[in-house]
C-alpha cells in the first residue's frame, strides 16, 4: 500500500446557494488509512463528504482522487471512479428488498461485473442481511439498516469510502459491530474517511483525524500525537 | 326485484370496469413521471391526443392499421420524450419549482395549436375493420373497442410492473422516485434515469392515444380533460403503482357509469371530478401510495 | 444638508404627481377623440393586467400556483347574468361577482390549503372544470339559451359604450396596481413573503399560515372576479366552455412569466406584451397560440426572471460596477 494521498482535497469553498459553508479547507487522505473527520453539529462535515461525492461543486480549489481532478464531475461519475459514500440518516431504499437495496449498489457498469463476488462479501461482514435478504428494507431496525446501507456502498467495488456519521442513533453495541465491520473493510484494502460527532469512537479508530469547526479545518494530525486539551480547545473553544 | 336492479346494474358496471381499462392506460405513463420526478405533465393528454392525430396521419395517408402503426408511433414517442426530458424538462428543474409546470402548459399549448393548424378543430376519429361494432360478454353487448382497450391497459400494466420490478434500470427507476439523493450516491445516474422515465410515458401516452382515438372522437383540445382524469386515476390508485393506477383506472371508470346510470348522464363527469376532490384533499396518495 | 433635502423635495414631488397625471390621461382618453383601436387594446391590457397581478400575488408571492382562475372569472360571469336577469344594476353585477368569486374562494381555501405543493396545482385545476359541468346542468335563470346550451346574454348593458367599458376596466387596473403596491409593503406582505419561502419555517416563526394564506386569496379572488365581470360586460355573454377555460390561465401565466413572476412591475410588463400579441395575432387564430406557447416555453428556459428581472439583475451589475469605478 502506498504512503501517497488517495484523496488530496486543496483549498476548497463550498457554498448552499449563498452560504459560504467551506472555507479553504485543505485534507489529504493516504492509502490504507482511516482518516477521521471530528466536528459538532452544523460544522460543516456532511457539506464537506457532500463535496466530495459531487453532490456539491467547490467554488474555489481542487478535489484531486488517484491523481485525477474529480471537482467537477457529477456524484454518479464520482462512484464509477471508486469513491462510495454512506450518506447519514440511513438512505435506504425502503420500499424495495434487501437484495434490490444491494444489487442497485452495483448499478455502475464497472461494479456489475463482480456483483456476485461483491455481494458475497457483503454477507460475510453482515450475515443478518443474507437471512433477511427478501424483506423490505424499512422493515429493518435501526443499525440493520446501517449494515445495508455499508453493504451497499461496498457493492460499487470503491477504493475510498466515507462514512458519514453511521452511529447516529444507535445503541453503543450496535456501534460497536458497525466498527467491527469497518474495521474489517479496511483491513481488504478499501481507505476509509470517517465523520462522527462521537470523539471518544473516533479516535479509537482513526489512525489520523482532522478537527473542522465552522466550515474551516483547525488540526490534522497523526490520533497517537493528539492531546486530549487540544481535541477540546479545537471542538469547543473560544 | 333485486334482480332486476342487479340485471341493470351489470351493464353499467361492466361498462364502467372497461372504460376504467382505457383511463388506467391513459394514466399509467403519467404515474411514472408523477412518481418519480413529482413532474405534474400537464401536456400529457395533449402528447396523448398528438399521438391519436399520428396514427390517423398515417391512417389516412397510406391506410396503415392504426395498432399497427404503433411499430412507429411508440419508438417515436419514445424518443421525442427522452429528448423532452433531457433538454428541456431537466433544465427546468433547475430553475424553479413551478417551471416545469409552467413549460409543460407551453407544451400543451404549442401541441394544441399544432394539431389544430394541421387537422382543423374538427372531430377525427380512428378506424379499424376488426373494432367496429359490439361483442358480446354473456350478460350485455359492449362495443369492441372497450374491450380492445381494457386488453391493452392489463397488457402495457403488466409489462411495466415487470419492468420497474425485474429489470435493472426499472429498480433505478424506482430507488431514483424513494431517494433521488441516495440513488445519485450508489451510483446511478438520474438524469438518464428521469429521461427513460419520461420517454417510457410517452411511449404508454402513444399506445393511449391510439386506443382512444378507436373508442371516441377526438378533437385538438381533448386532452385536457382527460388530463383531469388521468391525474384522478393516479390520485386515487396511488403514485408510482401499475397496479394502483389500474385500480384507480377502474374505480374512476365505475364511478362514472354508475352515477351516470343513477344521476343522469349529465352529471357523471361533475362526480367524478367531485371525487378526485375529495380524495386530492383527504388522501392524496391514492389507496396504494406510500 | 439643508440644501439637499431643499433639492430633493421637488423630486419627491414629482415622483407622486407622475402616476396622477399619468391616470389623468389615460382617463380622458376616449373623450379626446383617440382611435377605437387603442381604446379596445387598453380595455383588454386593464383586465388582464388585474387578474397578472393577482395571479402573481398568489402564485409570485405567496407561494399559491393557484391554476383556477377561470373559476373565479366564470362564477363572477354568471353572478353578473343572475343580478342583470333580475333587473338589477350592472355594476351591482360587477361588485356581485367579486363576492361571489371571494365567497367561492374562502370555499374552496380549506380543503385546497391541506394539499402540499403540486397537489394544490392540481385540486385547482380540477375546479374549473367541475363548475364547466355545474353550469351545464345548472340554469341559475330561465329563459333564453345562446351557443352551444347554456349561455347567455348580460341584460342591461344595451346602453352602455366603449367609453364606459374602458373607464371601468381603468378603474380595476389602477386598484389592482395599488393593491399589490399596499399589501406587499404591509404586515400582510411580510407574511406572505415568509411563507412563499417556506411554509414551515413561516409557521414556526409564529406566523398564521392558514389566515394569511386565505387573506391573499380571497382578497386576489375579489379582484379577479370584478375583472371578470367586467370583462362579460364588455363582451355581452357567457357559456360555460368559454367561461372557466383554461384561456384566463394562460393569460395570467404568460403576463406574469413574460413579464417576471415575483415582481411588481412584471405583470405590467408582461401584460403589455400579451395583449400586443393577441391583437397583432388574432387573425391567425391557431398559430397566435402556438407562438404564445413557444413564447412561454423560451422565455422560461431563457429568461426565467421575466423582462423585469433580466432589467434588474443588469442595472444592479451596473450600479455595482459604477459603484467600483466612482468609488463610492
Amino acid at each position: 500500500m502506498s504512503q501517497d494521498a488517495l484523496l488530496k482535497i486543496s483549498n476548497i469553498d463550498a457554498f448552499y446557494g449563498t452560504f459560504q459553508a467551506l472555507w479553504d479547507v485543505s485534507l489529504v487522505v493516504k492509502h490504507g488509512e482511516i482518516v477521521a473527520l471530528i466536528g459538532s453539529n452544523a460544522s460543516g462535515k456532511s457539506t464537506l463528504i457532500n463535496t466530495i461525492s459531487g453532490v456539491i461543486h467547490p467554488a474555489k480549489g481542487t478535489i484531486e482522487f488517484d491523481g485525477r481532478d474529480i471537482s467537477a464531475l457529477d456524484p454518479f461519475q464520482i462512484v464509477t471512479l471508486g469513491i462510495s459514500q454512506v450518506p447519514e440518516g440511513r438512505r435506504i431504499f425502503p420500499e424495495m428488498t434487501i437484495l434490490d437495496n444491494l444489487m442497485l449498489g452495483s448499478y455502475n457498469r464497472q461494479a456489475r461485473a463482480n456483483r456476485e463476488q461483491n455481494l458475497k462479501k457483503v454477507y460475510e461482514h453482515f450475515p443478518l442481511l443474507e437471512e433477511r435478504t427478501k424483506q423490505l428494507a424499512k422493515t429493518l431496525s435501526g443499525g440493520e439498516q446501517q449494515m445495508l446501507v455499508i453493504g451497499r456502498g461496498l457493492m460499487s467495488d470503491p477504493k475510498l469510502m466515507l462514512f458519514d456519521e453511521i452511529s447516529l442513533g444507535l445503541a453503543p453495541k450496535v456501534t460497536d459491530e458497525l466498527y467491527k465491520a469497518v474495521r474489517e473493510i479496511r483491513a481488504k484494502g478499501i481507505t476509509i474517511l470517517l465523520v462522527e460527532q462521537n470523539v471518544r469512537r473516533s479516535i479509537k479508530e482513526a489512525d489520523r483525524a482532522y478537527i473542522i469547526k465552522a466550515g474551516r479545518i483547525v488540526l490534522g494530525k497523526n490520533v497517537s500525537e493528539l492531546q486530549e486539551e487540544e481535541i477540546k480547545q479545537a471542538y469547543f473553544g473560544v | 326485484m333485486t334482480v332486476e336492479v342487479l340485471a341493470g346494474l351489470s351493464r353499467p358496471i361492466i361498462m364502467g370496469v372497461l372504460l376504467g381499462g382505457l383511463y388506467a392506460l391513459i394514466a399509467l405513463g403519467l404515474s411514472i413521471v408523477f412518481g418519480v420526478m413529482k413532474l405534474i405533465n400537464v401536456a400529457h393528454g395533449d402528447l396523448m391526443i398528438f399521438g391519436a392525430y399520428f396514427a390517423y396521419a398515417l391512417m389516412t395517408t397510406w391506410g396503415i392499421d392504426p395498432i399497427l402503426s404503433l411499430t412507429m408511433g411508440i419508438p417515436l414517442w419514445f424518443g421525442l420524450g427522452f429528448a423532452i426530458q433531457k433538454y428541456v424538462m431537466s433544465r427546468a428543474f433547475g430553475i424553479s419549482m413551478e417551471a416545469p409546470l409552467i413549460i409543460a402548459f407551453g407544451i400543451s399549448l404549442i401541441l394544441q395549436s399544432l394539431t389544430q393548424i394541421i387537422w382543423s378543430p374538427y372531430s377525427r376519429g380512428l378506424e379499424a375493420p376488426y373494432a367496429l361494432g359490439g361483442i358480446s360478454l354473456g350478460i350485455t353487448s359492449v362495443p369492441k373497442t372497450y374491450l380492445l382497450s381494457f386488453i391493452a391497459a392489463l397488457v402495457v400494466m403488466l409489462v411495466l410492473r415487470e419492468f420497474l420490478r425485474r429489470s435493472y434500470l426499472g429498480k433505478a427507476i424506482v430507488a431514483a422516485s424513494q431517494d433521488k439523493r441516495g440513488a445519485e450516491l450508489v451510483g446511478i445516474n438520474t438524469g438518464r434515469v428521469y429521461a427513460f422515465a419520461f420517454a417510457i410515458a410517452m411511449a404508454t401516452a402513444a399506445i393511449a392515444g391510439v386506443f382512444f382515438g378507436l373508442t371516441f372522437p377526438f378533437t385538438p383540445t381533448s386532452g385536457v380533460g382527460f388530463l383531469v382524469i388521468a391525474f384522478g386515476v393516479i390520485i386515487i390508485g396511488g403514485l408510482g403503482s401499475m397496479l394502483g393506477t389500474f385500480i384507480g383506472g377502474i374505480v374512476l371508470g365505475l364511478t362514472q357509469t354508475l352515477s351516470g346510470y343513477f344521476l343522469g348522464a349529465a352529471a357523471q363527469m361533475l362526480f367524478v371530478y367531485l371525487i378526485v376532490f375529495v380524495v386530492l384533499a383527504v388522501r392524496p396518495q391514492g389507496m396504494f401510495g406510500r | 444638508m439643508d440644501v439637499d433635502r431643499n433639492m430633493k423635495a421637488p423630486i419627491n414631488q414629482l415622483k407622486l404627481m407622475l402616476p396622477v397625471v399619468l391616470v389623468a390621461v389615460l382617463a380622458i382618453f376616449p373623450i379626446i377623440g383617440t382611435p377605437r383601436v387603442w381604446l379596445l387594446y387598453l380595455f383588454l391590457f386593464f383586465v388582464y393586467l388585474t387578474m397578472a397581478n393577482m395571479w402573481n400575488l398568489l402564485a409570485g408571492y405567496s407561494g399559491l400556483t393557484f391554476l383556477g382562475p377561470g373559476a373565479l372569472i366564470g362564477l363572477a360571469g354568471y353572478t353578473l347574468v343572475i343580478v342583470t336577469w333580475n333587473d338589477l344594476p350592472f355594476y351591482l353585477g360587477i361588485i356581485g361577482g367579486g363576492i361571489v368569486a371571494a365567497a367561492f374562494a374562502a370555499l374552496i381555501a380549506v380543503p385546497t390549503f391541506r394539499m402540499r405543493g403540486i397537489y394544490f396545482a392540481i385540486g385547482t385545476l380540477v375546479v374549473p372544470e367541475a363548475l364547466r359541468y355545474v353550469f351545464y346542468l345548472w340554469k341559475p335563470v330561465g329563459g333564453e339559451m345562446q351557443g352551444g346550451g347554456a349561455g347567455y346574454m348580460i341584460k342591461g348593458i344595451g346602453g352602455l359604450s366603449l367609453t364606459e367599458f374602458y373607464w371601468l376596466a381603468l378603474a380595476i387596473g389602477i386598484v389592482s396596481i395599488f393593491l399589490m403596491r399596499i399589501i406587499l409593503r404591509s404586515k400582510l406582505g411580510l407574511g406572505l413573503a415568509a411563507i412563499h419561502d417556506s411554509d414551515r419555517a413561516a409557521a414556526s416563526s409564529g406566523v398564521d399560515v392558514f389566515r394569511l394564506k386565505l387573506y391573499a386569496f380571497v382578497i386576489a379572488a375579489f379582484v379577479t372576479g370584478a375583472a371578470g365581470a367586467i370583462f362579460y360586460i364588455y363582451q355581452g355573454y357567457i357559456a360555460p366552455v368559454s367561461a372557466f377555460n383554461i384561456r384566463w390561465l394562460m393569460i395570467c401565466l404568460l403576463a406574469t412569466v413574460i413579464g417576471g413572476i415575483g415582481t411588481e412591475e412584471g405583470p405590467i410588463v408582461g401584460t403589455i406584451i400579451v395583449v400586443f400579441l393577441h391583437f397583432l395575432l388574432a387573425r391567425y387564430g391557431a398559430l397566435s397560440l402556438l407562438i404564445q406557447g413557444v413564447i412561454l416555453v423560451v422565455i422560461m428556459l431563457l429568461v426565467p426572471e421575466g423582462i423585469v428581472g433580466l432589467v434588474r439583475r443588469k442595472t444592479r451589475n451596473y450600479q455595482s460596477l459604477l459603484q467600483l469605478a466612482t468609488r463610492r
